[in-house]
């Protein structure tokens, strides 16, 4: 109890500070010069909508554990169609709580898109061709314990689902504790002359290990906390953990095989209503979630045993290769290269959807840089570069403190100090702050929001368009016409995935012929050759998908004379339709 | 291995067939409900007790009602039995089983004491429906919206019920590209041609319907749905449209299993409905489970538990090994080893729940012989992936029983004019000496009348049986399931089975003989087959006494569960006001607490033995979780505690359990 309040107290003397600190009026266009709290995101949703009325609907996509609204950003215009008849371009943000700096990039494209709009002839194109979706905030109630609570960069991530982790019967009683009061989740030491660490000589701040023989300095103790179920064990049954990127319903796999899978897919109800969204809005072919840390594009599949398309690779290469030289640093690959995941929004939404579904891990601390230029940066090899970009060499530490004295004004890592542990006795707390490690500091942000909405606008430019010619007509016989048709994808995302088109996950495409008795329609293998296979049954629908940049041919055998009328109909490239007199 | 299990079983203790329990007879018994009837007889039994509530869990698709009927209301503190039934909405029968069990826990305390119980007598109501349509085609999806042949439309090209006599049978229409030929032992029976033997096809089969859209298909794409029978999250079946886009996508799943999970005291499921685990355990034998008993460990773990990463290792041994690097006190579980080395899902029955399985099959043979309950009839079908009785073991890792009521009796075989051929059955239930010592000519005898398969010969199977490849009960299940290929010219058993079923029970009506039709899209066809519902479904004048028969038996299980408490303890004074404390902590019951399967997912609620009182903890926790204990055994917890008091407390905290405690006197 008196733990309770204690932790209590600390979060409202957080809240009202960081309340009053930062309550600056939010205005169009937003700044992305700062970090925004739960609230002041929904604000700058709110600023975005009624500033631009006519592009924009903000609609609350369900509510979260705790009762938090989740809100979804339409942009859409209308006079150009109705949203579902437009290919339609998602993206996401902070389904981990601590990930924040994914809802200022869905901001940011939003800001981009609305502001520009008019003036800028890429984004005026886009607005008006495609739907744009974007939820910034999926885990509402993790972002806002980010901010509120104390927490080290890692924690809050997990749904607000208590769950017995220690297996004590007990729920979330023995999370880490703000021992100091200053706001973050750090370090514990302990001076210790048989300890495994030393002050590292040219930064005292930074621990080392001891080389082989070397006298030890200290003891490292593990996250800020005290035991709080006297269970002997410190912080070992935390917030959840239920991952909300593994409670989805592709490839679930329950908690013993995957921590953090949750009970049953979507025990999450705020997870349960973002699928719903999305589910509802069968146009959306692409798709974007952000995360932190380390900067990848990652690809469905997340799994190793699962294998997809090559067309489907190639398409998704088309984003992937480009976005990599959009965000320099970043690496391009199947997700299941990082790690094996099940139940995560890439497999939901690429296996049950069709869509081609991006995660980009936001930020590498590699650009944390203290040092002159150099005009050739030392090769480096994949592990390495692997670390640099996680933030754990110890030459990058070093650095990395530099660059938080320096360009940080100090605020990433608070320095050691004294503190009497109810359990260790006198020991010292120190380390990075919460704002710190998996985000940029407030003054790169804008850069980084830039460089990877401009990712997801290469990905709105490259959704289907279809042009459709009727490249023949001639008499073939009395009273019957041959009629041939030709559909062209310009772009570089299919008009289906192949995967969808393969296992029927819904209508694929549908080329109809009406006004007159189709007799004949098939695909043309080979028009210079005459080749067509005829399809068996109902010639005048024809079920089909247009490839990456491709083209498909059919041929209709048509009775009659007058006027027919083709149409292309498609779930998530727009409709296209054109009329031939026979 | 099998030896020891064999002994074990030997060990059994019978159960006294009880007085027989009868529901009090009620106006609604012996008939099938609507799922509007089965809410009434709910509604009833709920306000008939004091200690019963509805819960109404969803609304299906089609606007129907789930409602689960919790028996003892008012009680707190104890296990719960879960009974859900009809999944697939195809077995009409085992929802009134749902409620003839309702009413027998209403009418007597016996069984309502110390136990909770949660009914779900209709989880699928909308395919349910199908047995009360006017046109029956044996249903199992809801109304759920699929677009089964993705076409332009949906649910536009269903079954057409051509001849009118009520139900959905088949369709044969002769084509020069038919396979399908009558049978030689029964013209009624369609079986494919065999080439070899110098027959040609002649028929080709479809379900009756007309090809409404036409597209080239037949009934590819009629009335929903999702059926909820194979839409839970073990092994779901991803490939199948009836399933849903992912586990629980339909409500009547999602919002159950939130039900369960919000009651962890639920120890036990039983299910009725097509599956029997009461008969048979849980099928095995599915591949691409990772080995337990030989488990490579990757380099990055290797590295942590400095072990060698080409060595290999049994569950046991990581254990330990893990053991040695986690902090004391904290419980090493199969499921943390699991799921640190990514072990993945478990996909077959694990063997230590096997050996609870089969006891306890073996126990119900007995009970139904007892009863006089002719058991000699088809086998149930077998438990499907993604079904809720294959979830509620693997996933809730729980003691899981499903029932099947009904299946068609089989036919009895003449005895064989040679009386000296050993049969199946004789055979199962020999030892490996005594089959053996049969010698070669009756053993070949034996294989040849039980049509085994050619690579089981005579000298063949005993020298597998005597270099302990397999056991007389083992050999009879293959032999059983490789007789598939029927004899030449001679209907199957269950083929037999059903016709005479058919014909004799039914007074010709359970097969619909084939008779001409004049197809709109096909030209003449001919119309006929086993009518819908026939295999799982018997005359309503039969429900009570089969209900009344079996379902007891699930009444007596429970008799079984684990029944965990503190069962003594020894207080050593080492001096100076230090005592150590050891506590027994015993389980009564047969089963174990967790089963395997529960040590594995590790999802079982936790057993907490709690110290109280003013006193120092020197060595030991104050609140130590119990970890796993096996039936009829005790588990010794150890404290070293200082105080200057006479007595502590010692409570076990559970959410199944319920509390239990006792006071601990210490010194003077």
């Amino acid at each position: 109890m008196k733990q309770f309040i204690f932790v209590y107290s600390v979060l409202f003397f957080f809240t009202f500070s960081v309340q009053s600190a930062t309550k600056a009026k939010i205005e169009v266009p937003l700044r992305f010069d700062r970090y925004y709290t739960y609230a002041e995101v929904n604000e700058a949703l709110k600023a975005l909508n009624s500033a631009y009325p006519a592009l924009t609907k903000l609609d609350v996509v369900g509510k979260s554990e705790e009762g938090r609204d989740i809100y979804a950003l339409t942009i859409n215009n209308p006079k150009t169609g109705d949203e579902l008849s437009k290919p339609g371009v998602y993206v996401d943000g902070n389904i981990h709580g601590n990930e924040i700096q994914a809802g200022e990039v869905c901001l940011y494209y939003a800001n981009m898109l609305l502001t520009k709009y008019g003036d800028n002839d890429k984004i005026t194109k886009q607005v008006d061709r495609n739907a744009h979706y974007i939820i910034p905030v999926v885990n509402v109630d993790g972002r806002c314990y980010f901010f509120e609570g104390a927490h080290t960069p890692s924690s809050s991530r997990s749904i607000s689902i208590p769950r017995d982790d220690d297996k004590d019967g007990l729920f979330d009683e023995d999370a880490p504790d703000d021992l100091d009061s200053d706001g973050n989740i750090t370090q514990m030491r302990i001076k210790d002359p048989n300890g495994e660490y030393k002050a590292d000589p040219k930064d005292p701040r930074i621990l080392v290990s001891i080389e082989p023989g070397e006298k030890g300095e200290y003891t490292l103790l593990g996250s800020e906390g005290i035991d709080n179920d006297a269970d002997g064990r410190i912080n070992e049954d935390a917030e959840g953990y239920l991952d909300p990127n593994r409670n989805f319903g592709n490839n679930w796999m329950p908690n013993y095989v995957q921590n953090g899978a949750g009970n049953f897919p979507f025990e999450g109800i705020g997870l349960k209503a973002v699928n719903e969204f999305i589910q509802k809005r069968p146009n959306i072919i692409v798709a974007f979630s952000f995360h932190n840390v380390g900067g990848m594009w990652l690809r469905a599949p997340s799994e190793k045993s699962i294998r997809i398309d090559p067309a489907d690779i190639a398409a998704y290469d088309v984003i992937g290769k480009k976005a990599i030289k959009i965000t320099p640093g970043y690496v391009y690959m199947p997700s299941y290269e990082l790690y094996p995941t099940y139940g995560d929004t890439d497999a939901q939404f690429f296996f049950n959807f069709g869509i081609f579904a991006f995660v980009g891990e936001l930020f590498m601390r590699e650009q944390e840089t203290f040092r002159e230029k150099t005009d050739k940066p030392a090769q480096q090899t994949t592990e390495q570069s692997a670390s640099l970009r996680r933030g754990s060499d110890p030459e990058q530490t070093r650095e990395q403190l530099k660059f938080s004295d320096y360009l940080a004004l100090g605020e990433m890592f608070i320095d050691w100090k004294p503190f009497n542990h109810p359990v260790y006795g006198e020991i010292e707390i120190g380390g990075w702050v919460k704002m710190s490690s998996r985000l940029p500091q407030p003054f790169m942000l804008p850069e980084m929001a830039h460089r990877n909405a401009a990712v997801v606008l290469l990905a709105a430019e490259n959704t289907p368009e279809i042009s459709m010619e009727v490249f023949e007509v001639k008499k073939a016989g009395n009273n019957l016409s041959q009629v041939r048709v030709r559909l062209k994808n310009k772009n570089g995302l299919s008009t289906m995935t192949t995967d969808a088109f393969s296992k029927k996950l819904y209508t694929p495409d549908m080329l109809k012929v009406s006004g007159a008795k189709v007799v004949a329609g098939g695909k043309i293998q080979d028009f210079r050759m005459n080749k067509v296979s005829y399809k068996e049954h109902k010639p005048e629908i024809q079920f089909l998908m247009v490839p990456s940049y491709g083209t498909v041919e059919y041929q209709f055998l048509v009775e009659g004379k007058g006027e027919i009328t083709i149409d292309y109909q498609s779930v998530k490239a727009s409709d296209v339709k054109t009329s031939v007199k026979l | 291995m099998m030896k020891k299990l064999y002994l074990f079983m030997l060990t059994a203790t019978l159960f006294v067939a009880g007085t027989r329990l009868t529901a009090q007879s009620e106006p609604d018994g012996g008939k099938y409900h609507s799922n509007a009837g089965i809410q009434e007889i709910m509604a009833k039994l709920q306000q008939k007790s004091g200690n019963a509530k509805l819960h109404t869990v969803a609304t299906s698709p089609g606007g129907e009602p789930v409602t689960i009927l919790e028996i003892g209301a008012n009680q707190k503190n104890m296990p719960a039995i879960f009974v859900g039934a009809n999944f697939e909405g195809n077995v009409p029968l085992s929802s009134e089983g749902a409620l003839y069990l309702a009413k027998l826990l209403l009418d007597s305390a016996q069984y309502t004491k110390n136990l909770k119980w949660y009914i779900l007598p209709n989880p699928n109501p909308d395919a349910a429906k199908g047995y009360t349509d006017k046109v029956k085609y044996g249903r199992t999806v809801n109304n759920f919206e699929i677009n089964n042949d993705t076409d332009e439309a949906l649910n536009e090209d269903g079954f057409d019920d051509l001849n009118g006599d009520g139900y959905i049978t088949l369709m044969r229409v002769k084509d020069p590209e038919g396979r399908m030929i009558e049978s030689k032992a029964d013209a009624r029976i369609m079986v494919p041609a065999d080439a070899s033997e110098g027959e040609r096809g002649e028929y080709k089969i479809l379900t009756e319907g007309i090809d409404n859209d036409n597209d080239g298909q037949y009934n590819e794409d009629g009335e929903g749905g999702i059926n909820v029978g194979i839409s839970f999250p073990h092994l779901f079946p991803r490939d199948k449209k009836e399933a849903g886009l992912w586990a629980g996508e339909t409500p009547e799943v999602y919002n159950l299993m939130r039900f369960i999970y919000d009651r962890p005291e639920i120890v036990m499921v039983y299910t009725l409905g097509s599956s029997d685990f009461c008969v048979a355990p849980p099928k095995g034998g599915r591949k691409g489970e990772a080995n337990l008993q030989n488990i490579k460990v990757p380099a990055r773990y290797a590295r942590m538990l400095e072990t060698d990463p080409n060595q290999t290792f049994t569950m046991d041994e990581l254990m330990e090994l893990l053991k040695q690097r986690m902090p004391a006190g904290l419980e090493v579980t199969p499921a943390m080893v699991a799921g640190m080395l990514g072990l993945g899902a478990a996909v077959n029955p694990l063997d230590e729940d096997l050996k609870f399985y089969n006891k306890l099959s073996e126990d119900y043979k007995k009970f139904l012989e007892s009863r006089k309950f002719n058991s000699e009839r088809l086998d149930a079908p077998a438990d499907k992936d993604g079904s809720f009785e294959l979830w509620a073991y693997y996933h809730l890792g729980v003691p899981s029983f499903s029932m099947n009521l009904f299946t068609v009796p089989k036919v009895k075989e003449e005895k064989k004019t040679d009386s000296g051929t050993v049969s199946l059955n004789d055979v199962e239930k020999m030892s490996t000496e005594e089959f053996t010592a049969l010698g070669d000519e009756k053993i070949a005898a034996f294989l040849k009348a039980n049509n085994a398969p050619e690579r089981f010969t005579a000298s063949g199977v005993i020298e597998m049986m005597k270099s302990g490849r397999f056991d007389p009960k083992q050999m009879a299940g293959m032999i059983k399931g490789a007789q598939k290929k029927e004899k030449k010219g001679e209907l199957g058993e269950k083929e037999k089975a059903l016709l005479a079923y058919a014909d004799k029970t039914l007074e010709g009506k359970g097969f619909v003989r084939w008779q001409k039709y004049n197809h709109p899209n096909l030209g003449e066809v001919e119309i006929g087959g086993y009518i819908p519902y026939m295999e799982s479904t018997p005359k309503p004048e039969l429900i009570d006494s089969l209900l009344g028969t079996q379902l007891p038996w699930l009444l007596q299980l429970t008799a079984k569960l684990p029944q965990i408490g503190i069962a003594s303890e020894k207080i050593t004074e080492m001096g100076g006001n230090v005592y150590k404390v050891e506590i027994y902590i015993e389980n009564k019951g047969y089963l174990p607490y967790p089963i395997a399967m529960g040590q594995r997912n590790n999802q079982p609620a936790p057993v907490v033995v709690v110290l109280d009182g003013e006193m120092q903890i020197l060595e030991g926790i104050k609140r130590t979780p119990l970890g796993a204990i096996n039936g009829n055994s005790v588990k010794k917890l150890t404290w070293i505690v200082q105080t200057d008091k006479k007595s502590i407390n010692a409570k076990i905290e559970s959410a199944v359990f319920g509390p239990s405690e006792k006071q601990i006197k210490i010194g003077g």
